[in-house]
């Protein structure tokens, strides 16, 4: 307090001019005394600053000079993306061919605005990218818009012309596209997709949901060896009879998995609406057109296999009942005959070789309607099946099932299925009366669905039986596959053509399965409109149209099915697979 | 006191802002290579599937058709040509009895070049099946011949796999050596894995 007046000791200091005093000058009383409460707090915020530097300083250290300690993410922002992952998984066949794939491709669009000489960038674009159209392009690059494209999917060559030419308003943009290499060959099984990879048919379509995104690739139950046969093979027939179309279908008996599946005329997946340039004359709906699994149609006396099934196993008949085929059946405006009449009493293992309408129509007569009905359900015969595609068909049967029917019905005419469907319920009379719905993906092995017994396990060797004998002396002779020990059965109906059957417009179609000591494998192939050539003497019926197809694709696919050829005249095969009603007798060929 | 102070943090400022700098740009530089692999990853996935499919394009069993049509003319392996074991593959005929000694000479010695190939003698197997069967260790006791035949051999779907519909061409060059004759079918095969 005294230094503050000595200040004041300056005589020549104006009185106005007081210098401030160094210290404070607060004399005692509440001042003073709130002066004195602020010092601890005072302290006690300079503590804190000191604890928090403290802190910042000891982390600091830590992280920087300590190794390890920091377990934060490195540097967020320098994390590379994951590769972004392609927008539709892979389609693999069942050994791992690559049936459909998805590739990134470049497109290449122009900002017109951007570019300097339009007609100049026209030329060297139409030189270094062949195909355009240069007018259209000068069109487009003068439109004054801000986005134009050139070119979808350039190769990386032509990208690589178009970097070279250096032309400024000219940009990239990656795309997916999706590619299909084998081309037609599985055009129905697999589908394709259209733009933006929405899935239009097929497993693309079928599957649409899962495949998007999918990282692994997904696995069909084709194999794309036999895909391959079956395809020559039916194209082969097709085209021999100048027939309108055919399907195909391979399946394995025990399993229900679809090895192939082929319907003509078919497309090519990657340009779905291009006509075919060999056939124009073909729509493009009828080239789409599934006949395997959309297509329903009167199968004709392949129908009969399933009358006898359910004759045998509703004990309606025996392996040695015999029915009067002698004379036709008159019911109402119906007549019902026989193409391969014997016209006379036939046992039940003649009436399915000769392929006897009428004795099909008695053993109908003999389970009834009520009971056909309940086999036809539980044979999968009267609903839509259950399959991965949804280019899927439903049965056609009369709503009121009065005698007639149950007597056409029963020799295949009057109700009309999908292929699939025949194939599936025909795998479960030989594999031992198991039905397991048919599938288009792989199943792992012995993963087969359990399945519902339809008929028993004795009826199921009956029918392997009788199937075999159609081929050794029945309609199904010309098969022709020795040592595969193929049975089946033989199918030839009149298209129905409005509401009346048309004449001579065939639907020829053979059941085959192979080998009928152990039944592992059943090949379907049915043929649409096939017309007579000079080969066949004038015939297009099944036993010579079908019938050596599904031969000739049983010799090829065996061996890769690792199924061996066996002697078929030795006597244990021949003993294991004659009706006992037959054995040892003259069997008449029909 | 105060200038040595302030030399002190001078010199930790600037150690400081070296070391910040330097880890700056090795980050960068670590990042740059990063970016440049994971590009170049993600490139060489896309080749990698550009070429599968461009794999699967050219292995179409319709061009392997073509190109086997016109280069190697390989039929289908036709049925009879399938055999379920060797017991079926009938073996060479034994050779002749000895001559008597006398004519010896004018028998002449079978030259090992007059010995025909152990194939040869085989009805025309597939050469498939046959290194199969060498391949399996051979069996105590061959089955023998008058055994039937197996009704149906359960083989695995890839046994006779061949890529494509086509069987491959697998060559067996057999070279037998004369000075070891086979005189079983064991021994034959014992003959036939060692050469491989």
């Amino acid at each position: 307090m005294s230094a503050a007046f000595q200040f004041d000791d300056n005589p020549c200091r104006p009185r106005h001019f007081k210098p401030p005093p160094c210290v404070p000058v607060v004399p005692d009383g509440p001042a003073r005394r709130a002066l004195d409460g602020c010092r601890p707090r005072l302290f006690a915020v300079g503590v804190a600053f000191v604890i928090a530097f403290v802190v910042i300083a000891g982390r600091l250290a830590q992280v920087t000079l300590l190794p390890g300690a920091i377990t934060v993410p490195r540097i967020a922002r320098f994390d590379p993306l994951p590769p972004p992952p392609p927008g539709r998984g892979d389609i693999i066949d069942r050994h791992g061919k690559l049936l459909a794939t998805t590739l990134d491709s470049l497109s290449l669009y122009a900002n017109p605005r951007e570019i300097v000489d339009a007609a100049d960038a026209a030329d060297k674009l139409v030189a270094a990218l062949p195909g355009l159209d240069r007018a259209a392009l000068l069109a487009k690059l003068t439109s004054g818009k801000g986005f134009v494209w050139v070119k979808r999917h350039l190769t990386p060559d032509q990208e690589y012309a178009v970097n070279q030419l250096g032309i400024p308003g000219l940009q990239f943009e990656h795309e997916e596209r999706r590619v299909y290499p084998y081309g037609a060959l599985l055009s129905h099984a697999v589908g394709y997709t259209g733009i933006d990879d929405n899935g239009e048919a097929g497993i693309e379509r079928g599957l649409d949901g899962a495949l998007r995104g999918r990282q692994e690739p997904l696995q069909l139950s084709i194999d794309l060896r036999l895909q391959y046969i079956l395809h020559e093979e039916l194209a082969r027939v097709v085209d021999d009879f100048t027939a309108k179309g055919g399907a195909g279908l391979i399946m394995n008996v025990n399993t229900g998995e679809v090895l192939a599946m082929v319907s003509l005329p078919d497309f090519d997946p990657s340009h779905p609406d291009t006509p075919d340039p060999n056939h124009p004359d073909v729509t493009i709906a009828e080239r789409m057109f599934n006949r395997v699994t959309l297509g329903d149609y009167e199968i004709g006396s392949v129908f009969k296999i399933f009358t006898t099934a359910m004759g045998l196993d509703s004990g309606a008949t025996t392996m040695t009942g015999r029915f009067d085929a002698t004379y036709p059946i008159h019911i109402g405006r119906f007549t019902i005959s026989d193409y391969h009449g014997k016209h006379r009493w036939e046992s039940v293992p003649e009436i399915l070789m000769y392929s006897s309408n009428i004795g099909e129509a008695k053993i109908a007569l003999a389970v009834g309607g009520d009971r056909q009905q309940e086999y036809l359900r539980r044979f999968g015969l009267l609903s839509s099946p259950t399959f991965e595609l949804k280019e899927i068909g439903r049965p056609h049967f009369p709503a009121r099932w009065r005698e007639v029917n149950v007597m056409t019905i029963g020799f295949g005419h009057g109700i009309s299925e999908t292929p699939l469907q025949i194939a599936t319920a025909g795998s479960a009379l030989v594999n031992g009366g198991i039905l397991r719905p048919a599938t288009l993906l792989k199943l792992p092995h012995g993963g087969a669905p359990q399945g519902i017994s339809v008929i028993s396990p004795e009826t199921s060797e009956h029918m392997r039986k009788l199937l075999r004998m159609v081929v050794l002396y029945g309609t199904g002779e010309m098969v022709d596959a020795p040592g595969y020990v193929v049975g089946g059965k033989t199918g030839t109906a009149d298209k129905v053509v409005g509401a009346r059957y048309a004449e001579r417009k065939l639907l020829s179609s053979f059941l085959g399965v192979f080998p009928m000591t152990a039944p592992k494998y059943l090949v379907l192939v049915m043929v649409d409109e096939p017309h007579p050539n000079k080969a066949s003497h004038g015939y297009a019926t099944a036993g010579w149209t079908a019938a050596p197809a599904v031969g000739r694709t049983i010799v090829r696919v065996a061996p890769l099915l690792g199924v061996q050829p066996v002697d078929e005249s030795s006597p244990e095969i021949v003993h294991a697979l004659t009706p006992e009603s037959l054995e040892g007798k003259r069997i008449e060929a029909y | 006191m105060i200038k040595l102070s302030g030399l002190f943090w001078l010199i930790v400022v600037a150690t400081a802002g070296f070391a910040m700098f330097a880890v700056k740009y090795e980050v960068q530089g670590l990042a740059d290579h990063l970016a440049r692999s994971v590009k170049q990853a993600d490139d060489t996935e896309r080749d990698i599937r550009a070429l599968g499919a461009e794999w699967a394009y050219l292995n179409r069993p319709d061009a392997l058709a073509q190109l086997n049509q016109r280069f190697l003319s390989l039929a289908p392996i036709a049925t009879k040509q399938l055999r379920t074991s060797l017991a079926d593959i009938a073996m060479r005929p034994a050779p002749p009895p000895p001559a008597p000694v006398e004519t010896v000479a004018a028998v002449a010695p079978i030259a090992p070049t007059s010995t025909p190939p152990i194939e040869s003698d085989a009805p025309a197997g597939p050469p498939v099946l046959l290194a199969e069967a060498a391949a399996q260790p051979p069996s105590p006791r061959s089955p023998p011949p008058e055994q039937p035949r197996p009704i149906l051999t359960s083989a695995p779907e890839t046994h006779l796999a061949a890529p494509s519909g086509k069987p491959a061409p697998v060559r067996v060059a057999l070279r037998p050596d004369p000075t070891r004759r086979a005189a079983s079918l064991d021994q034959l095969i014992a003959q036939i894995a060692e050469s491989r």
